[in-house]
């Protein structure tokens, strides 16, 4: 049974791979394997039949109660035989429908792979699966509908899909979760068998809301139909098998398996019968008045499932079987249908009824398949849409809970059929009756293939045989379906034509006559008229749905960055920072608050004094930072000097090795980026005496830093005051050598103990990485830096000027000898990074301070020679350097599987190595390669975002002033 | 950390001496950036520290950590060699930074651009 599911993506895969021009060896290979499925499905019926369901179970994350479990009974053998068979006929007809000039691979790829999706929903035994498939059929409906993407109707169809199934999706999933927590369980057979228990939990009515959600979306139901006639912008064996058999078919088919659970409430009732009536009363209507015919077949396919919908609805199992029943019924004659329709379209040019007419002449065979199928879209006699019609009828007459909507259906219902009779006939005396077409593009309309009309052929049989000896074809079958399905609620239904001369009858008739009365009535208007039903026109779905998701995507999403988001800097951060000060604040005025007692005892005079050093620098820093941004920087620096002399007194040289690299690399880097800021406002004082609000936002700016800072301080001081209880650190030090190999506690923690923290932390490092590198790449500098330095366009006028010297020979000059060195220093630099990355283990040093120690070669040389002259030399790949490195990380802990222990274990021994004697080798070293390759990847990629767009002013710059020339 | 009582009397003595020595000789480099007026009187101070100021502090602790390990520990003279090498490379390129500068403000006491000469052509000032 996996294999119903498995052969259709992998026949998806297979098709992806296949060339373009492939036609013929893809329709084969969608044929075998639609085919195949067909035969699996079918072989699979004895069992079946025999009463109980397959069932086929493979573990997936069994500790969350999912498995990959497998269920077919009766109704699922239906729908799975439905699906593949409906699925064979459209690749047939597919074959001939498409042409040679579309990308067919593409096609049966996303063909195929909707096709298992859809078998995969019928087939799950698991409500989280099945939702997991639901999913991938609408991914996949979006492709195939948004096939043809050069047409904006069909990327606008395609996204509407997916937007409403999409939402639909995840409420069902929500409902799935909330039915999964109140059964304890998301295995079908459990929840299926546990209906009082849902019916009278508290969660009942959120879950069915949610689970309707998902399902009347799906299933194009009022006031989520719109999506539907939007669709028919597909492909038409698109359309014909999406909107016959299978995706909007996935909606009534849950909640007809769903239907023992959580029907005959009230709450059901209401929701489905109100939607089902209104899709089937309104589309219905607006078919009759629709110009296209897939428009017409669309709406038509709406009022279906909404006579699906409403005998849901009722809770009663005779209207389950009806239900049922139809489903297979409108699978048959709409598809059919719909490749009718296909070949009008193919052999005529135009879809518009107006258009067409009198093609009966042309193509025979077609209009006479054409008619008994829309005959039986209309509920005539002998064909299989009137026995399910006929059902209905019963139970739309059947009283099941009093309330207006139920004594509204009997009405309801003769109107709906009425209209089906009229836009049936509309459908088959416009478009193949009357005078010989004179408006088609197409000159020469002809009867298709013999293989392109086979199937509909086939289908139209079915209609015919279902229709007038029903007992003999469908029934067994549907009295499986049905029977696994209500089991033992199973009514007593007879399939036959005749019942005697009843209501149900008198209705149909009823309905027939009035449906040919109000087409003669309406004939000279639908020939004229414009688009869309009369009262209605205004009102499109779509527009409604168009407005609703530029509000929300655009309005709001404007209204939200306008408040929420800033252009600059300051206010973010004012944000930021208030926000982590009511943050902090919070739980220490709510807790409690107590600091320990200031003592002075065993403070060193000599550390004291560094950090009264350092205190003083980090104030000049914050002193100078407005006006004097190098001093700013310089003073920085001194106070990270003080972190690092810190660590060293600390015992902490690890962290000192760090700080001290990573301080050295953000200075050089932040020295790169200084060039491009803004210059100092000369007028800076009259500004603030100009803006009445200035000088009291600098004091409330002022307050804020000066009380956040007061705040870390003071949370500081209480945690160091306290004697500290006992931390895992212990565990640590204790554990680091016998377990993680290694005698530097710090980098064992990184790569061993803590190491999928680290991965999570290079992760990010790369994000940030590539967004700098993002933001740089758009980054337009204030315009008075826009220009080159004012000594770099001294030297450069001056070189120009000197006929024996080349552009750039000054600064070269200049740079000589500081760049002979800085080149010497490459490769001592590299050794220096080669050893602390293999010390690491043991002693300070690591990936992380290798990498940086690495990074910090490159950018000496980016600085001895310029940007051009070392990327001319030197291929830095960063991005290549942070995928490498995140790979290899995910790999080295991966590689741990192989030995079957958890992800990120790490295997360690010493290794005797010639020359460099006895070397730690832990599986660790690979991981912390990877954090070095990262972290030489992220700093070089920062790099060269800044030493690029001094490079790109450059070019700027010469280009205007080649226009310059120009136009002198 | 602290070993200083396994130390020989006379060793302790001469590392102390070269301590001193060492990080007197800082000071007064210290003392002179501060003290002196010009830039060019600026730059020459500081050489005192990376000088002979980092030598003797690295021979202290050659032959300190010698000693107390019983080996020759030569780290030391890598540390010798950078300083070496980078120091004079920063000053020289501030030094040129400065008459760049000097020179386009028209800052007297400071050699002027040659007529048609080039913008930094006067290697002998800062030659090495």
């Amino acid at each position: 049974m996996i294999w119903m599911i498995v052969l259709p993506f992998v026949g998806s895969a297979i098709a992806a791979l296949l060339p373009t021009n492939a036609r013929n060896a893809e329709a084969w290979l969608a044929g075998v394997v639609t085919l195949v499925t067909l035969i699996l499905a079918s072989a699979s019926y004895p069992a079946v039949a025999a009463g109980d369901a397959i069932r086929s179970n493979i573990e997936w994350i069994p500790s969350l109660g999912l498995n990959l479990s497998l269920r077919m009974d009766g109704f699922a053998w239906l729908f799975a035989t439905m699906i593949s068979g409906i699925g064979f006929l459209v690749v047939l007809y597919a074959r001939y429908y498409m042409s040679p000039e579309d990308p067919v691979p593409r096609f049966f790829s996303f063909f195929l792979a909707f096709m298992g999706a859809m078998l995969g929903v019928v087939l799950s035994g698991n409500l989280i699966l099945l939702v997991v498939f639901w999913e991938l059929t609408s991914v996949f409906s979006f492709l195939l509908i948004g096939y043809w993407h050069h047409n904006a109707n069909a990327r606008d169809g395609a996204r509407m899909a997916l937007t409403i199934t999409g939402i639909g999706g995840l409420g069902l999933l929500a409902g799935v979760l909330l039915i999964g927590h109140i059964v304890g369980s998301y295995d079908l057979d459990r929840v299926l068998a546990s209906g009082d228990l849902i019916r009278s939990h508290d969660l009942y009515v959120p879950a069915i809301v949610l689970i309707l959600l998902g399902t009347l979306t799906k299933s194009a139901q009022f006031p989520f139909h719109f999506w539907l006639p939007n669709a028919m912008a597909a492909p038409t064996p698109v359309s014909a098998y999406l909107h016959s058999a299978t995706m909007v078919k996935a909606g009534v088919f849950l909640m007809a398996r769903l239907w023992p659970v959580l029907s005959g409430s009230t709450e059901w009732f209401w929701i489905l019968g109100f939607c089902g009536m209104m899709s089937l009363a309104l589309g219905a209507y607006f078919a009759i008045f629709q110009q296209d015919i897939k428009g017409l077949l669309a709406y038509s396919t709406i009022s279906h499932l909404g006579l699906i919908t409403l005998l849901l609805s009722l809770g009663s199992p005779l209207g389950a079987v009806a239900a049922i029943f139809h489903m297979v019924n409108h699978a048959t004659f709409k598809a059919s249908l719909f490749m009718a329709a296909g070949i009008i379209d193919h052999e005529c040019g135009t879809r518009d009824i107006r258009r067409l007419s009198g093609l009966f002449r042309f193509m025979p065979i077609t209009a006479t398949l054409a008619m008994v199928a829309s005959a039986a879209m209309a509920g005539v006699p002998l064909l299989n849409g009137f026995l399910s019609k006929e059902m209905f009828f019963a139970e739309a007459i059947e009283t099941h809970a009093i309330s207006v909507l139920d004594t509204a259906a009997p009405y309801v219902a003769v109107l709906a059929s009425a209209f089906a009779v009229t836009y049936s006939i509309r459908f088959i005396h416009g478009v193949f009756f009357g005078p010989l077409p004179t408006d088609v593009p197409s000159v020469a309309p002809h009867e298709p293939p013999f293989l392109m009309r086979f199937p509909i052929l086939l289908l139209v049989v079915a209609c015919l045989l279902v229709g007038t000896i029903p007992a003999l074809t469908i029934g067994p079958f549907l009295h499986t379906a049905v029977t696994s399905v209500l089991g033992a609620r199973t009514p007593e239904y007879s399939l036959a034509i005749w019942h005697g001369f009843n209501l149900p009858l008198l209705m149909s008739i009823v309905a027939l006559i009035a449906g040919v009365i109000l087409y003669l009535l309406l004939k000279d208007y639908l020939s004229r008229c414009e688009e869309g039903p009369p009262f209605f026109r205004r009102l499109k779905g779509q527009r409604i749905f168009e407005r609703f998701m530029v509000t929300v995507s655009w309005r709001w999403a404007r209204f939200v960055d306008y408040r929420l988001g800033a252009r600059r800097l300051q206010p973010q951060l004012r944000l930021l920072v208030t926000v982590a000060f009511v943050a902090a604040l919070w739980p220490l005025y709510s807790r409690g608050f107590t600091p320990g007692r200031f003592t002075l005892t065993g403070a060193d005079p000599v550390f004291a004094g560094v950090w009264v050093l350092g205190i003083v620098c980090a104030l000049g820093a914050a002193y100078q930072a407005k006006f004097h941004r190098l001093a700013a920087l310089i003073l920085l620096s001194g106070a990270g000097l003080v972190t690092c002399i810190t660590f060293v007194w600390l015992s902490a040289p690890d962290l000192a090795v760090t700080q001290l690299l990573v301080e050295i690399v953000t200075t050089v880097l932040i020295l790169l980026g200084l060039r491009w800021l803004p210059k100092r406002v000369q007028d800076g004082p009259t500004i603030a005496s100009a803006v009445p609000g200035a000088r009291l936002r600098r004091f409330r700016d002022l307050a804020i830093a000066v009380s956040v800072g007061v705040g870390v301080t003071l949370i500081a001081y209480a945690v160091m005051t306290r004697t500290p209880p006992p931390t895992i650190a212990d565990y640590f030090l204790e554990k680091a050598y016998s377990e993680g190999g290694g005698r530097n506690v710090v980098n064992v923690i990184l790569v061993d103990f803590r190491a999928f923290d680290t991965f999570g932390e290079i992760t990010v490092l790369a994000i940030v990485a590539l967004t700098v590198f993002a933001l740089l790449r758009r980054f337009r500098p204030a315009p008075d830096s826009v220009d080159s330095p004012e000594q770099q366009r001294i030297q450069t006028a001056f070189d120009e000027a000197q006929p024996d010297r080349e552009t750039g020979e000054t600064i070269i000059d200049y740079l000589m000898i500081p760049a002979v060195i800085m080149q010497w220093l490459f490769p001592v630099i590299i050794m220096f990074a080669a050893y602390l990355f293999f010390r690491g283990h043991d002693l300070p040093g690591g990936g992380f301070a290798a990498g940086i120690a690495m990074a910090a070669a490159f950018i000496l040389q980016y600085m001895a020679a310029g940007t051009r002259w070392v990327e001319d030399r030197l291929r830095v790949l960063p991005v290549r350097w942070i995928g490498l490195g995140l790979l290899l990380a995910a790999f080295t802990g991966a590689g741990s599987w192989l030995f079957g222990y958890p992800f990120l274990t790490s295997h360690s021994r010493y290794v005797d190595l010639p020359l460099i004697g006895d070397m730690p080798l832990a599986s660790a070293i690979f991981f912390d390669l990877g954090v070095f390759s990262l972290v030489v990847g992220a700093t070089v990629l920062m790099l060269i975002a800044l030493a690029h767009q001094s490079i790109r002013r450059h070019r700027v710059a010469r280009t205007i002033a080649a226009a310059d020339e120009e136009t002198a | 950390m602290s070993h200083t009582t396994d130390l020989p009397a006379w060793v302790a003595l001469i590392v102390a001496f070269l301590l001193v020595l060492g990080s007197g000789l800082t000071l007064l480099g210290a003392i002179g950036l501060v003290r002196f007026q010009s830039f060019y009187e600026r730059v020459h101070a500081p050489t005192l520290g990376t000088t002979w100021g980092a030598g003797a502090i690295l021979i202290a602790s050659i032959i300190c950590f010698s000693v107390l390990q019983s080996r020759p520990v030569l780290h030391e003279v890598l540390i010798t060699i950078f300083v070496v090498v980078t120091t004079p490379v920063t000053l020289m390129l501030l030094a040129r930074a400065a008459l760049y500068r000097d020179r386009t403000e028209g800052t007297p006491g400071v050699p002027q651009f040659e007529a048609a000469g080039e913008p930094g052509a006067e290697r002998p000032g800062t030659s090495d």
